[in-house]
C-alpha cells in the first residue's frame, strides 16, 4: 500500500521541490512534485485515488496556491491540503484553513516539522480510509441482511406449494401467492387476521388446532384433503416450536391436487375405454358363438360345436386377459387397497368357494374345505383377497385332472393367517416352479396344452399379498400335485 | 299377446344376437342403441323388461336404470343388466354397485347363454 503515502509538492521553488522530496521520501514517503498551481492541478486529477496529502505553496507565479486549493477542493473534498505559506503570516493561513486546508506550515521550516505536518495529515487519511472501510463493511452486512431475508421471501414466494403460517391463536402470520390462489384468499388483506375468518375451511381451522394444543402428545402432523371451490387442496400442518419445545405457531403446506385427480380420471377414462373397446368385440364374437351353439341359428353338425367350443373358450379366456390386464393396471396404480377392513380369511373363503364349487363339479373334482374357527381377523380387502383365493383355487381346479381333489385349509399360523390350497394335479416342474409368479408365466407343456389361462392369475395374487404384507409360496411335485400356501398378517391392536 | 322385450345396447351385434334369441322364443323385440335413446323408447313403449347393457358411452346402463326405477310409471318394468363383468372376477365388488347404485332386477355376464337368459327373463316377466 505505498500509495497511501503518496505525497503531491507544488511549489514554484525548486529548492523547495527538492527539499521536500528528499526529507519525506527518507521518512517513506512516494513524492510527486508540481514546479506551478496549473501543473499541480492537473497531477491531483490524474491520480484521485492515489495522492494522501497535497503540500501547496500559497504564493505562486500563475495560478496561485489559493486558486488552486478551492479547485482542489471542488474536485475531491476528502484530499488533505497542507499549505505552505512564505509570508508565516496567520491571515493567509487562516484564510487557507477557511478554504478546505488541513494544515499549514510556514516557511523556512526544518524536516523535522515538515515530517511532523506531513505524517499527522497521512494519519488522519489513514483513518479516514480506515473508517471509510468499516462503513463501507457495516453497510455490507445489512445489505446481505437484507438480501437474505428477502431471498427467504422469494423462495417462499417461489413455490408451488403453499404456505399459511399462523401464530399460536391461529392468526395468520404469513402466506405465499400458492396459498392465496388455492385458499381463495387476499393474502394482504388476511395479514393478522384469525384463519378461521380469513379462510373460514372448519378442517383448516381443526388441523391448526390439533397441532398447537394436541390431545395426544405425539401428534406432530396432521394431513387432510378438503375442497375449495373445484379444487382439491391436500393439507399438511404441523407446530411450530422453539427450543424449549413450546409451539409458536402453525405452518401449513398446501398442496393442490386438482392435477393429480384429473389425471387419475383421465388414467381412469383410458382404462374404461380400453375395457370398452377390447371386451366389447369379443362379447359379440362370444355370443354369435354362443347363439349358433345354441341352435338358435339353425342346426350344427357335432364337428362344428366341437370347433365353436374352442372358439368359444379362447374368446373368453381373452376376456379373462382383458380383465386380468386392467386389474394389473389398477394395482400398479396403487388403486386397489383402499378399504381395508378387518376380514375373517375363513369367510373370504368360503364365499370363493361356493364360487367355485360349480366348475369343480363339472370337472368332476371334489373340493374339500378346513376352515377353523374362530380365526384371528386380518386387515384386508375384501375384493382383492377374494381375487387371490379365486386366482389359486382356479388354478388348482385347472390343473387338476377329472377324479382329482382339491383341499382348502385355512388355520392360524403364529401371527400370520395361513390358507393352503392342496391339489393332486399334475404339479410343476423344478424348473418352472421359480418362474411361477412371473407376468405371463404359463407352464407349456403336453398336459396343459388344453387349458386356457392368462398367466397372470399368480402375478396378480402375488401382488395383491404384498400389498397386504403377506406372503405367497408354491411347492409341487410333477405329476403329484401343488400346493399353495398364503400367509396374511393377523390385524394387530 | 306376445310380450315385448327392450333390448339396449351400444353395440349392433349384441343387439342383433339378443333380438335373435329372444324372436325365436316368441318375444316381440324393441332395440335402442344407446343409454338415451333406451330411456326414451322404455318410456315410449313401456316394453314388459327391458336388457340392458351397462357400459354404453352416452349413457350408462346404471343411470337409466335408476332413472327408470325412479319413475313410478316405470318403476314395475323389470330390468335386467348385461355387464362386461367375467365370471371369475369377485363378485362383491359388483354387488355392492348392484345393491347401491342400482335397482336392477337381476343381472348376467355379456357374452350371455341363451338358455340362461330365456330361463331368467322368464322368471322375471313372471313375477
Amino acid at each position: 500500500m505505498s500509495n497511501l503515502r503518496k505525497v503531491l509538492v507544488i511549489d514554484d521553488e525548486a529548492v523547495i521541490r527538492d527539499s521536500c522530496r528528499r526529507i519525506l521520501a527518507s521518512d517513506g514517503c512516494e513524492v510527486v512534485t508540481a514546479a506551478d498551481g496549473e501543473e499541480g492541478l492537473e497531477a491531483i486529477k490524474g491520480d484521485p485515488q492515489g495522492l494522501a496529502v497535497v503540500l501547496l505553496d500559497l504564493k505562486m507565479p500563475g495560478m496561485s496556491g489559493m486558486q488552486v486549493l478551492e479547485a482542489a477542493g471542488k474536485f475531491n473534498p476528502a484530499l488533505l491540503i497542507v499549505v505552505i505559506t512564505g509570508y508565516a503570516t496567520v491571515d493567509s493561513a487562516v484564510e487557507a484553513m477557511k478554504k478546505g486546508a488541513y494544515d499549514f506550515i510556514a516557511k523556512p521550516f526544518t524536516p523535522d516539522q515538515l515530517c511532523l505536518v506531513v505524517n499527522r495529515a497521512l494519519e488522519k487519511r489513514q483513518l479516514e480510509l480506515e473508517a471509510e472501510e468499516l462503513r463501507a463493511e457495516a453497510a455490507r452486512s445489512l445489505r446481505d441482511v437484507a438480501t437474505e431475508k428477502s431471498k427467504v421471501r422469494t423462495i417462499i414466494n417461489s413455490m408451488s406449494y403453499g404456505i399459511v403460517v399462523t401464530d399460536r391463536e391461529g392468526r395468520i402470520v404469513l402466506t405465499n401467492p400458492a396459498a392465496s390462489r388455492m385458499l381463495r384468499i387476499e393474502s394482504k388483506a388476511c395479514l393478522e387476521k384469525p384463519l378461521s375468518e380469513a379462510v373460514g375451511d372448519a378442517k383448516l381451522m381443526e388441523a391448526v388446532q390439533g397441532v398447537v394444543s394436541p390431545k395426544k402428545p405425539e401428534v406432530t402432523t396432521i394431513s387432510q384433503e378438503f375442497q375449495i371451490g373445484d379444487s382439491f387442496i391436500r393439507a399438511h400442518t404441523a407446530a411450530v416450536k422453539s427450543d424449549e419445545a413450546e409451539v409458536l405457531g402453525t405452518v401449513t403446506v398446501l398442496e393442490d391436487m386438482t392435477y393429480l385427480l384429473e389425471l387419475d380420471r383421465m388414467k381412469g377414462n383410458f382404462i374404461a375405454m380400453v375395457s370398452h373397446e377390447l371386451r366389447s368385440p369379443i362379447s359379440a364374437i362370444g355370443q354369435n358363438i354362443n347363439l349358433i351353439l345354441d341352435g338358435v341359428a339353425g342346426d350344427t353338425t357335432e364337428k362344428q360345436r366341437h370347433l365353436l367350443m374352442r372358439a368359444k373358450k379362447r374368446s373368453k379366456g381373452l376376456l379373462d386377459l382383458i380383465a386380468d390386464l386392467l386389474e394389473i393396471s389398477k394395482m400398479e396404480a396403487g388403486v386397489t387397497m383402499q378399504c381395508k377392513e378387518p376380514l375373517q380369511v375363513e369367510e373370504v373363503v368360503r364365499t370363493v368357494v361356493e364360487l367355485m364349487e360349480g366348475e369343480a363339479r363339472t370337472k368332476g373334482i371334489s373340493l374339500a374345505t378346513e376352515l377353523h374357527h374362530s380365526l384371528p381377523p386380518v386387515l384386508g380387502d375384501r375384493d382383492n383377497l377374494e381375487r387371490v383365493f379365486t386366482n389359486v383355487l382356479s388354478n388348482a381346479i385347472k390343473y387338476t385332472p377329472a377324479g382329482g381333489k382339491v383341499v382348502i385349509e385355512v388355520c392360524s399360523d403364529g401371527d400370520y393367517v395361513k390358507t393352503v390350497v392342496k391339489d393332486t394335479g399334475i404339479g410343476i416342474s423344478q424348473e418352472d416352479l421359480p418362474r411361477i409368479f412371473d407376468k405371463f408365466s404359463r407352464i407349456k407343456s403336453e398336459k396343459t396344452r388344453g387349458i386356457v389361462g392368462t398367466g397372470l392369475g399368480l402375478f396378480i395374487a402375488k401382488g395383491i399379498v404384498e400389498a397386504h404384507l403377506g406372503s405367497i409360496s408354491v411347492e409341487s411335485e410333477e405329476g403329484k400335485g401343488t400346493s399353495v400356501t398364503v400367509l396374511l398378517p393377523q390385524k394387530t391392536g | 299377446m306376445a310380450k315385448k322385450i327392450l333390448i339396449v345396447d351400444d353395440d349392433p351385434d349384441l343387439v342383433e344376437a339378443v333380438s335373435t334369441i329372444l324372436e325365436s322364443k316368441g318375444y316381440t323385440v324393441a332395440a335402442a342403441y344407446g343409454g338415451v335413446e333406451g330411456l326414451k323408447k322404455a318410456k315410449a313403449e313401456h316394453p314388459d323388461l327391458i336388457v340392458l347393457d351397462v357400459m354404453m358411452p352416452d349413457k350408462d346402463g346404471y343411470a337409466v336404470c335408476k332413472e327408470l326405477k325412479a319413475d313410478k310409471k316405470y318403476r314395475s318394468i323389470p330390468i335386467l343388466l348385461l355387464t362386461a363383468v367375467v365370471s371369475n372376477i369377485p363378485t362383491t365388488k359388483y354387488t355392492h354397485q348392484m345393491g347401491k347404485d342400482t335397482e336392477a332386477d337381476d343381472y348376467m355376464d355379456k357374452p350371455v347363454e341363451p338358455g340362461e337368459l330365456v330361463k331368467r327373463i322368464e322368471v322375471l316377466i313372471s313375477k
